[in-house]
């Protein structure tokens, strides 16, 4: 008898698994105890068989391993083919990926070559039987795929009833990292998975310009954030305000991008996901890639002088007007209570 | 060298509109107000910018039904050259599978028609299903590669395109063989207001409808039956933004109208005070 089982595919960071794709092993585990299934992962690079005993350490019973030396770096086409090939290969009912800026392109890319169903960016998951209710055909170990939709006003559940595997992007930051417990064993399988010449040459790296993180603002209760809007000035102005309020600095990515503040500031799709209470927005036009990483913030404050700026639709507190005269303002009130 | 660019449009429900929900607990797209999908807008932006620099051709398309028409005038208004709306109700309830199927179905009769395609652009996601599906699941059915979170195009060469792309903590050059299929996530790509005169010539523009026999659709593999993803429920979330706005010429009293709100609201600003 075969066990049904999840598979998540795991991303690494240096020479660890990432902390998303961790935090994504938690939540399978618990889909799997659920359902009695069990899970596995994915992992795709050259030299990583350590990186797999790691994996195995989380409480995966088998990491299956592509690992060849042309693999070395992502590239889009040839992951493709070495997942979706051990997808064919091991049958799992659900594969899992990271709503990360690889994850968010592969999975996709997989589901589109194994013509199956996928959700992108969920912010939960949960696994049980389903009736359809135009066929009254019962299905069972189905994964409900939860996320938002409409701009996060709206959730919608999603399901993949009859195509296997099921598949979902599943947001980062949102369940713990299971403890690392090395007395566990797992299973690790190599597969030697043939990619054609041509998937590799489709897509060249020609240059990777990348920082490391030393804030953490994932625990901050206040977040003050500066973007386009502030140049070097306003960033000054917005590291003031958090000052006067005892919070952090974050930063949206044209801010980053412009050198006005350093990558550990940023917060959104490509930097850190933050859920403050107060989260303040200064000359942030809210780009969805911003507000991915803050929406979960308990209350949102803007100032943008754009009275149509995106950021406006996911704020408690909006103030129309140019920060450079409203900030100082700001500043001069608080420091007065 | 010119380029033949295929710019990948969805008319959206309005951002700034409510949604609401039929009997039946589908959203009522009928009541509200279709625009552009404003990701698609920074594609659109980079296609033209293209065709300045480069020369070629800019061909739009969205698949949609027919009342979505009007949405798409904006589209020409701002440099798009002909617009196809493939539009069929055999395509309504279609996922992202199927959607891109379709998509890709129609994006192979261009390009025939053209002669040549070098690039297919669309916005990084829709602002209502936000999924970003779309450009991968186009370039794995056209078997062309895909490139999302594109920043900005830097340049086009001997059959490739160099291009900007955005990555966690910074961001990767990459040199991409054409055809290729790039998601815009830069708005380094702003949206150009049209001005007055093209707007009206835009409402003369033809667009051009095919429906799913004139582009060789299989009927299986679209609209439901063809959705391996269903919608089970929907709900609306309950904690909803206060969508307080505080818009003043005097900074001073505004300021103050907005720190007397949220002290009334209980809302305590910053752990010193």
């Amino acid at each position: 008898m075969t066990f049904s089982k999840i598979l998540v595919y795991v991303e690494t960071s240096e020479d660890s698994p990432a902390e998303h794709s961790l935090e994504l092993i938690w939540k399978a585990r618990e889909l799997a105890s659920k359902a009695d299934m069990s899970v596995e992962a994915v992992l795709v690079g050259h030299g990583v068989f350590d990186i797999a005993r790691e994996v195995t350490y989380r409480g995966v019973s088998k990491v299956h391993v592509v690992d060849n030396p042309r693999l070395a770096t992502y590239s889009l086409i040839p992951y493709t083919t070495a997942i979706a090939e051990v997808i064919k290969k091991t049958e799992p009912e659900i594969a899992l990926f990271s709503a990360t800026v690889i994850g968010r392109e592969l999975a996709p890319r997989v589901a589109a070559r194994l013509k199956t169903g996928i959700t992108a960016d969920c912010t939960d998951v949960d696994i049980g039987s389903w009736v359809d209710p135009s066929t009254g055909r019962k299905y069972e170990k189905v994964l409900y795929q939860i996320r938002p939709t409409y701009g996060g006003e709206i959730m919608a559940a999603i399901v993949t009833p009859s195509h296997r595997p099921q598949m979902a992007t599943v947001r980062p930051g949102l369940f713990p990292i299971p403890p690392r417990d090395t007395s566990r064993s797992g299973e690790i399988v190599g597969w030697n998975i043939e990619i054609a010449d041509e998937e590799f040459s489709k897509i060249e790296v020609l240059e990777v310009r990348r920082e490391q993180r030393k804030v953490d603002l994932k625990s901050a209760k206040l977040i003050v954030s500066g973007g386009r809007g502030c140049g070097l000035k306003g960033l000054e102005l917005v590291r003031e305000l958090a000052e006067v309020l005892g919070g952090e600095v974050g930063a949206s990515r044209a801010a980053v991008d412009s050198g006005w503040i350093s990558y550990d500031h940023q917060v959104g799709l490509t930097g850190q996901t933050v859920k403050p209470e107060v989260y303040i927005a200064i000359g942030i036009s809210g780009a969805v890639q911003h507000v991915v990483g803050m929406k979960d913030s308990k209350i949102v404050i803007a100032i943008n002088k754009d009275p149509d700026a995106p950021i406006f639709r996911v704020t408690d507190y909006g103030i129309v007007g140019d920060l450079f005269v409203v900030v100082p303002k700001l500043i001069e009130k608080l420091k007065r209570r | 060298m010119p380029v033949n660019v295929v710019v990948l449009m969805k008319p959206v429900v309005d951002p700034k509109a409510i949604v609401n929900f039929r009997p039946d607990g589908t959203i009522d797209r009928s009541a509200v107000k279709l625009v552009v999908n404003p990701y698609d807008k920074y594609a659109i932006e980079a296609a033209v910018q293209l065709k300045e620099k480069l020369g070629g051709k800019v061909v739009g398309i969205a698949m949609a039904p027919l009342h979505a028409v009007d949405s798409l005038r904006e589209a020409l208004a701002i440099g798009v050259d002909e617009f196809i709306l493939l539009s069929d109700l055999k395509l309504a309830g279609s996922d992202t599978l199927a959607t891109s199927y379709a998509l890709s179905a129609a994006i192979r009769k261009i390009w025939q028609k053209l002669g040549s395609l070098d690039l297919i652009l669309c916005g990084i996601e829709s602002s209502d299903s936000n999924t970003g599906h779309i450009g991968p699941e186009v370039g794995e059915w056209l078997g062309l590669p895909s490139v999302s979170y594109v920043d900005s195009i830097l340049e086009v060469r001997d059959g490739s395109v160099l291009v900007k792309r955005l990555i966690e903590g910074g961001y990767v050059v990459m040199k991409v063989k054409l055809p290729a299929v790039l998601s815009i996530a830069g708005t380094s790509y702003q949206p150009r207001i049209p001005a007055l005169r093209e707007v009206l010539a835009a409402r003369r523009k033809q667009i051009t409808v095919w429906n799913t026999a004139e582009v060789g659709i299989d009927q299986s593999l679209v609209g439901l039956a063809g959705s391996p993803t269903r919608v089970v429920r929907m709900w609306r979330i309950e904690i909803k933004r206060r969508g307080k706005i505080f818009s003043d010429p005097d900074v001073d009293k505004m300021l103050e109208k907005f720190l007397e709100e949220i002290r009334r609201d209980g809302i305590s600003l910053g752990v010193r005070s």
